[in-house]
């Protein structure tokens, strides 16, 4: 081996340094967008696990929530030699079905609900979006059948341009189908910036990027005004967000975007060092641990599930009303149309902070979650 | 041209490269540890998409958390090149040496002073291998088999269908919260090439190989018996990867330059000792 001077390494320690500032610039959890492509949107955009890359003004290939590459061309376009024509989407979509209340959110969010939904997999009783309600009146909006077994041949007469899924399972009978699906759910629960961004994945789907941009604007203000708001205020309270079922206990991990908010407006989660899928499973034994000193719970359960009082919470599982925020704290369920407002995320973030912190929020009404009280209603007029 | 063909190969067999080499990986990889921190879905689709498609979006486009990986390819870069320079400085040495002597004995001897040689060689193949991988594989993502829909392969006669989803549950008592949870995925396959049929068992350490494919389990459902009711699917990957070969290649080599270096590191031992 040959001898050579020292300042080889001198070279390549000094190349490392020179790099080390990389490390220090700005970061954004992931979700980051590459250069102005124009109007339509950067020519790349990450959104999680989720991505979009514009080829070109004929040609956006995105990646879902399976990972698969799908590619968008424009309706009147022949479909590209290279493609499978089952992941082929002809843009803008004209008719969707769709699986999750948070899609269906997204696409109110985009303005193109009630001129493209066709499908849902949820009956007309369970829905507080106006506009679903009379599409399902009408019959312009389909009942599917239940999400574990989807009715294809109703799914087959709604036609659809595209659906929008939870489920890869069906992936295959809609291949046979010649129906394209999107996989809008991933293995690791969304992240704030990636709740806030998901409505810029679908925006190429119905060329609304500009509204995409506006609800994102929106989101992000509201951000910035919780975070003004909250900056430096003490106690920070400690906030647990899940619930114990029959035989399984379910958390929101760390890395979904209520931990982050919980973070970024002075909360402590107790669980911020769970890491995986969005309502993942945990021990009981951690569930309880970490329920000694939470000052704060969020459950899963809305009334209609049996979350009326604390004392109902407690009757449906024993194993819980040990936990501090049953005995001492406070105990928040969410309203009904909760879950299919995600199109008000502004307002959801706002809400959630103002229960965290409701001195910074004086004379605050929530909308989306209501406080349990110790005992039943009822029970309470009676006494 | 000679000259600078003489003095870049000085430049890569230098003792002081390999040890500021070996520096610069140690902070590199440092770095990298904070950079994959939760960012896992930045280099996800690295296994997928080919590196070359990934340094020009998630790359290029996220170069605080990436800057370290095309720093580390250099440096790989460097110290393969680095490796192979010494090894074959030596390896040269070494058979000018040997040229003289005669006879198997003198064989040996030869074989054995190669054998830490045969590793360095073994690791460049690996090195090469995973480079192919990442540059040359064909991938087919987000491909799923239920009962049923049998999964044709692009440019292959066959198809793979999914006979039964037949997991090992936890059926223990010290882990009473992962009772009835699968603990080993297994999916049977039946793979049809058109001319015959065979069946074949996936699980998650045992890939499929089919008509140049290799099939590779990503995700199951159900994840256990009773709970959500979830309908029996296989998630797969599917590869083509000219890599394999060399990377096997480069371990099969790396194998047995080990394999001659314990030899005469045992019969040294046992040569001094008596």
């Amino acid at each position: 081996m040959n001898r050579s001077k020292p300042h080889h390494i001198l070279a390549i320690l000094c190349l490392l340094l020179a790099l080390l500032p990389l490390a220090a610039c700005d970061r954004n959890d992931g979700n980051d967008r590459a250069d102005t492509g124009g109007a339509a949107g950067p020519a790349f955009l990450q959104v999680g696990e989720f991505a979009i890359n514009r080829i070109s003004p004929e040609r956006t290939e995105v990646r879902d929530g399976a990972g698969r590459i799908l590619v968008l061309i424009p309706r009147e376009a022949p479909i590209p030699a290279d493609c499978v024509p089952s992941q082929v989407i002809r843009v803008p979509v004209r008719r969707v079905a769709a699986y999750g209340y948070f899609d269906i959110a997204v696409l109110r969010a985009l303005g193109v609900l009630e001129q493209t939904l066709v499908g849902v997999t949820a009956p007309a009783k369970r829905w507080h979006i106006p506009e679903i309600k009379q599409g399902m009146e009408s019959g312009r909006i389909t009942f599917l059948g239940d999400a574990a077994s989807i009715d294809y041949e109703r799914l087959k007469q709604s036609e659809p341009e595209l659906v929008l899924t939870w489920d890869p399972s069906i992936i295959p009978l809609l291949d046979a189908l010649h129906i394209p699906a999107v996989v809008t759910t991933t293995p690791t629960a969304m992240c704030l910036n990636t709740r806030m961004r998901f409505v810029q994945f679908l925006a190429p789907f119905f060329l609304k990027e500009k509204e995409a941009a506006a609800y994102f604007t929106r989101i992000e203000t509201a951000l910035g005004d919780i975070r003004a708001r909250t900056a430096g205020l003490n106690p920070q309270p400690k906030v647990m967000w899940g619930d114990i079922y029959e035989k399984r206990v379910m958390v929101e991990p760390g890395n979904a975007w209520v931990g982050e908010l919980v973070g970024l407006a002075q909360s402590d989660y107790q669980f911020k060092d769970v890491f995986g899928t969005a309502c993942i499973e945990i021990t009981l034994e951690r569930f309880l641990y970490s329920g000694q000193d939470a000052d704060i719970f969020f459950t899963y359960r809305t009334e209609e599930m049996g979350a009326t009082s604390k004392e109902a919470l407690a009757k449906l599982n024993p194993l819980i009303k040990d936990i501090a925020p049953l005995k001492r704290g406070k105990v928040y369920a969410p309203l009904p149309h909760y879950n299919q407002s995600a199109d008000r995320l502004d307002e959801i973030l706002t809400e959630i902070s103002a229960i965290l912190h409701p001195e910074a929020y004086p004379g605050y009404r929530l909308h989306y979650f209501v406080e349990l009280p110790d005992t039943e209603p009822a029970a309470k007029e009676r006494s | 041209m000679n000259r600078a063909l003489f003095l870049s190969w000085r430049f890569l067999g230098s003792i002081n490269l390999t040890v500021g080499l070996c520096l610069a990986l140690t902070v590199n990889l440092i770095w990298g540890y904070f950079s994959l921190n939760r960012r896992t879905p930045l280099f996800t689709p690295l296994n997928d998409m080919g590196l070359i498609p990934w340094m020009q979006t998630y790359g290029v486009h996220n170069l605080a958390a990436t800057g370290w990986f095309f720093l580390l390819m250099i440096l790989l870069a460097l110290l393969a090149g680095n490796t192979f320079v010494c090894t074959t400085n030596r390896v040269v040495q070494l058979l000018t040496a040997g040229s003289d002597g005669k006879g198997a004995g003198h064989r040996k001897w030869l074989a054995l002073k190669l054998a830490p040689h045969i590793m360095h060689y073994g690791l460049i193949v690996i090195l090469v291998g995973y480079l192919v991988s990442y540059l040359c594989t064909n991938v087919l993502t987000g491909r799923t088999l239920v009962p049923g829909f049998p999964l044709s392969l692009p440019g292959a006669s066959g198809q793979v269908t999914l006979l039964a989803f037949e997991p090992e549950y936890y059926q223990g008592q010290r882990l009473a919260f992962w009772r009835n949870e699968v603990i080993a995925a297994r999916a049977r396959l039946l793979l049809d090439d058109g001319t015959a049929k065979q069946e074949a068992i996936l699980s998650c350490t045992r890939p499929v190989r089919f008509q140049g494919y290799s099939l590779h389990l990503r995700n199951f459902a159900p994840k256990s018996q009773g709970g959500m009711k979830m309908k029996t699917r296989v998630d797969l990957y599917v590869r083509k990867d000219p890599g394999v070969a060399l990377y096997l290649a480069g371990i099969a080599l790396f194998t047995l330059g080990l394999a001659l270096y314990v030899y005469e590191w045992v019969t040294h031992r046992e040569a001094t000792t008596e």
